[in-house]
């Protein structure tokens, strides 16, 4: 299989880890698309660097991530804003009307943590471990504990304010 | 609503957008023939366009400066023609601290620590860059008023109503400006502390 093939492959198997992170930092349908394109440039220009070693995921998630980062507009912006957005929409389409209200609380109780917390829940809602966390974000296990807790907790008391 | 049942819920959603019509395969398609260029790196038409404007005015000024005739209206002309060629290379500087980043060989934290260093730079050269272009607002009053010949005294007005509204309209919008510029420094500033809470 050639460079191209194995990069279209990888893509179209991940395309739900892309496409979350562009909704998580971004708050309208156009930055999300520009994100979406740029974390899949990004991720092409080191696709050579990728090293078959280290997990496939967790370099697509840095990658995707860090590249979120270096694209967010405003610092301010992205502090305590929350994004009610019509991608939420489109994620939450065909599912029951509470579905989409639990989707859409959460969606928007994540966009009021910080830069920080927002990957490593992101991260925690996907599935990895505390060690693959602590890898992607460069933080120590016990700290991935720790600030998952707290993250909980907050993420708990923002929740109920809104309910 | 527990974080374990949202954490099903937001893993059930990969599969869904699966279905999703997104853009990737056109795109793909243009990485491997390099016609897509990425916009982290990219400067834009704006500071082409205003270097331009900026080069072009130094240059009027040097071709008019022998119009000025007194050595006050002389030293704002050199004031005003090195701020014009200094001001584009700020702007390109400052553009320059958040570009020619290399994003897959941090972690995250190093990227927002990057990022939010970056920023402040971003931004702290912005507002030197707006702090000198309004001074140069006010420097070429006079020179521009000097190169056409009038002379600023017998303009009606000019000392006792025109001169002092400008000041005026031109502190309380350098003090706006400004202002907008801190609150945002100071969001980035709280960025980077939040990193360490």
């Amino acid at each position: 299989m050639d460079k191209k093939s194995r990069f279209t492959k990888i893509i179209k198997e991940n395309e739900g880890l892309i496409f979350k992170v562009a909704i998580l930092y971004t708050n309208s349908s156009h930055d999300k698309e520009d994100l979406y394109q740029e974390i899949i440039f990004q991720l092409w220009k080191s696709f050579d660097t990728f090293k078959e070693e280290s997990k496939l995921s967790t370099w697509m998630y840095r990658v995707a991530m860090n590249t979120a980062i270096y694209n967010l507009k405003s610092a301010k912006k992205q502090i305590n804003t929350i994004a009610i957005d019509t991608e939420t929409d489109r994620l939450t389409e065909a599912s029951d009307e509470s579905e989409e209200r639990r989707i859409r609380l959460l969606y928007e109780s994540i966009q009021t943590l910080n830069l920080l917390e927002r990957g490593i829940i992101l991260l925690y809602l996907e599935g990895k471990s505390h060690q693959e966390i602590a890898e992607i974000i460069g933080i120590t296990t016990t700290n991935v504990g720790t600030k998952v807790s707290r993250i909980k907790e907050k993420l708990k008391l923002q929740i109920s304010k809104t309910q | 609503m527990e974080l374990e049942q949202m954490r099903t819920q937001w893993q059930s959603m990969n599969t869904r957008m699966k279905n999703q019509e997104l853009i990737t395969d056109q795109l793909i398609e243009k990485m491997t023939r390099n016609q897509y260029h990425s916009k982290i790196n990219k400067i834009g038409y704006a500071e082409y366009i205003g270097t331009i404007i900026c080069y072009l005015g130094a240059i009027y000024l040097m071709i008019h400066f022998s119009k000025t005739n007194t050595p006050v209206i002389q030293v704002f002309t050199l004031i005003a023609i090195l701020l014009l060629l200094v001001l584009p290379i700020i702007s390109i500087l400052s553009l320059g601290t958040l570009k020619n980043v290399n994003i897959s060989s941090g972690t995250y934290l190093e990227a927002i620590e990057d990022f939010g260093k970056r920023k402040l730079k971003f931004q702290k050269l912005q507002k030197l860059n707006l702090s000198l272009g309004l001074f140069l607002l006010v420097v070429s009053v006079p020179v521009l008023s000097a190169i056409q010949g009038k002379n600023i005294h017998e303009i009606p007005y000019f000392w006792s109503l025109i001169f002092p509204i400008s000041i005026a309209s031109f502190l309380a919008f350098a003090l706006w400006v400004l202002r907008s510029y801190n609150k945002i420094l100071n969001a980035t500033e709280k960025m980077l502390s939040d990193l360490h809470q």
